[in-house]
């Protein structure tokens, strides 16, 4: 049988196609039974009608994604907008956005502090950092509470201390619930900011200061460009879980002010209104790809990424 | 600087070290790894603090002072060229930090690129630069605020062999050009003597000597320097007298040749003296019967090593020590002497120097 060059590059094309998908079916299996079938799930259910005792009735309906945007009274029929629904996203971005800005003010000095440590003492370090990691977060939520509530820690400390003479009210406010926020997200923020100022050259450093720069200059115009990589990594990774967060904001701010993790579980939970937590639920995806999209474009654009 | 002394713990990387670098001038300081050069350069720069000692800069004491409060500008070892800017932003983040003016800025950084010849490169990123065209904008970058003195930290040991040489004649041309100080580290003895006006020999955080590259060379005043620097015999000879600033020694062989010596010690008895294989020649025996005194040693070849432009001659001594000669090959064909064979080994007058020691 003769079969020409053509031909046997052909064939050997197809087979190689075969094989890599062959070989990356693993993958694409975990993928796909744990990433995109879940959400294909949700996406469905947010187009059913809601079942009596929760659940769904396999019926098509829009009724789930109109009760996000909009409200009917119970009594004339109008149509007006949900407005509890946008302040609650509101307010969930508002304050995944200050928890951020908080784990960024607070994680990169330590992240630096580490990185410049001796290296068998950053491992200790690091080490130090991740220990919350291994308690459940609704008991480190307990855990603050019990600090800081009317007959805590701080406030028993301050009255016997003669500082104040009633105690402050600190639990179920948002400062409880940022605080909360920036401690449970803070080791997110250090270790990818670790990881790039580890690699930063801190002859560059030196270079700098021989070059006249301040201490601020040297911050601003050579670690801070260049561990950006870091601080990117570090701001999505607080960002997402922070605004999709409800254990937090239940337990250190009463389930008075609610985010929009607390509202998707009510539509699952008490609300027995399955369609419209999924479309909450896919809502919220959509503004974490939105904000994401926001990220990458500023990136492109001041042209980071040249380092790490 | 004077009485410069750092310690790093227990270990004292520089031991009172006190040097005049004059203006304009190309100094080196030359060591082997780990003889303090470095340190000493990073105290000059800032880097570093002296535990002991001052440094003065136009008669005003800088110690104490920042690294961004010193008219001094490093060229670093890897260059540590800031990696997210261009090239002419590299270059212009001196002035910039110092608040120059954005034209006065724009001006300069024109002029450095023009003076690294790196025309037309202003704009791109630092990081598609081959080796040698990140070195010069490390030097641009250092000279653009025009420092008092320029600091080296071996720029050049990153470098291919050849590319080595052409920056060496380009920093040599910068020096001059410029007007500027250039105090330049490095370990390699041939960058040393083939750059500076001045050369301070370094070892285990002293210095060990000071001089013009001919000096450092031809009069080492130990036996480290004259051992770092170049191919060496030394030979064991006693001093017959002292005749001004020669001294009459006898070798082995019963010869006596003059000898120059380090302006502070006054030689006496048994001292060691150097000769430069290339300050004496091989010279066959049987011709004529050779005098000790026209021929001060004689030998028997052991080795012949053959370099192309010149022929090492390992010679075995009378009294057993080994002596090189360096011939050049002045004309073509085999060279003139076989292992095994007796040779006799002139000196050029006034080679021989006496080592403090």
């Amino acid at each position: 049988m003769s079969v020409s060059p053509a031909e046997l590059s052909e064939t050997l094309r197809r087979k190689d196609i075969r094989d890599r998908w062959f070989l990356s079916a693993p993958a694409l299996i975990l993928i796909g039974v744990a990433s995109a079938g879940p959400l294909l799930i949700v996406v469905l259910y947010s187009f059913l009608a809601p079942g009596s005792y929760g659940d769904v009735k396999w019926a098509f309906s829009t009724d789930g994604w109109f009760n996000v945007f909009f409200s009917r009274d119970i009594f004339d029929e109008t149509v007006s907008l949900a407005e509890a629904h946008f302040s609650i996203f509101w307010r969930s971005i508002r304050v995944a956005l200050a928890t951020t800005v908080l784990c960024l003010i607070l994680g990169f000095p330590t992240a630096y502090f580490i990185a410049t440590r001796p290296p068998h003492n950053r491992s200790i370090w690091l080490f130090v950092i991740t220990i919350p990691f291994w308690t459940n977060m609704l008991i480190r939520a307990f855990a603050i509470q019990e600090v800081i509530r009317t007959e805590g820690l701080v406030n028993t400390l301050l009255l016997k201390l003669g500082i104040i003479s009633a105690p402050i009210q600190m639990l179920f406010t948002d400062f409880a619930i940022l605080l909360g926020m920036t401690y449970v997200h803070l080791p997110l923020m250090v270790l990818p900011l670790y990881a790039s100022l580890e690699k930063l050259d801190f002859r560059l450093v030196e270079a700098a200061y021989d070059l006249y720069a301040s201490r601020l200059n040297v911050l601003l115009k050579v670690i801070v460009p260049l561990v950006k990589p870091g601080l990117i990594a570090g701001s999505i990774l607080v960002f997402i879980p922070a605004l999709s967060s409800y254990v937090i904001p239940r337990v250190l701010g009463g389930g008075k002010n609610l985010m929009i993790g607390n509202l998707i579980e009510l539509q699952f939970g008490q609300g027995r209104n399955w369609p419209l937590g999924a479309a909450l639920s896919v809502t919220l995806v959509a503004i974490v790809l939105v904000a994401l999209l926001f990220y990458v474009r500023n990136v492109g654009k001041s042209g980071g990424g040249a380092h790490g | 600087m004077h009485g410069i002394k750092k310690w790093f713990g227990n270990f004292q990387a520089v031991d009172d070290v006190s040097l005049e670098i004059r203006p304009n001038e190309f100094f080196t300081l030359l060591g082997p790894s780990g003889c303090g050069k470095t340190t000493l350069l990073r105290m000059i720069a800032g880097f570093e603090m002296p535990t002991e000692g001052s440094i003065r800069l136009d008669g005003t004491e800088i110690a104490s002072l920042l690294p961004n409060q010193r008219p001094v500008n490093t060229v670093f070892q890897n260059y540590a060229l800031f990696p997210h800017l261009t090239v002419a932003e590299n270059i212009g983040f001196g002035l910039k930090m110092l608040g120059r003016p954005k034209a006065e800025i724009a001006a300069t950084v024109a002029e450095m690129i023009k003076l690294v010849h790196l025309e037309g490169r202003g704009g791109d990123p630092v990081t598609q630069l081959s080796g040698g065209q990140q070195q010069r904008v490390a030097l641009a970058r250092a000279l653009a605020p025009r420092p008092k003195v320029l600091l080296l930290d071996e720029p050049l040991s990153a470098l291919d062999l050849k590319l080595r040489k052409s920056m060496q004649i380009e920093l040599k041309r910068l020096q001059s050009e410029t007007g500027i100080t250039f105090v330049f580290v490095t370990h390699d003895q041939e960058e040393a003597l083939t750059m500076s006006d001045r050369i301070a020999v370094m070892s285990h955080g002293k210095v060990r000597q000071v001089g013009e590259p001919w000096e450092i060379y031809d009069r080492p005043a130990e036996r480290f320097v004259a051992d770092f620097i170049g191919d060496t015999n030394f030979l064991d000879v006693d001093v017959v007298a002292i005749e001004g600033e020669r001294a009459r020694v006898r070798l082995a062989s019963g010869a006596e040749i003059p000898a120059t010596f380090p302006a502070d010690i006054r030689p006496a008895g048994k001292v060691t003296i150097v000769i430069r294989p290339e300050h004496a020649r091989a010279v066959s025996t049987g011709l004529s019967p050779a005098t000790p005194q026209s021929v001060p040693l004689s030998g028997t070849v052991h080795d012949v090593v053959y370099l192309g432009t010149d022929t090492h001659f390992h010679v075995r001594l009378e009294d057993g020590t080994n002596f090189m000669v360096r011939q050049q090959n002045a004309r073509s064909g085999p060279c003139g002497f076989a292992v095994g064979d007796p040779v006799g080994i002139e000196l050029s007058d006034d080679v021989a120097q006496i080592l403090r020691d």
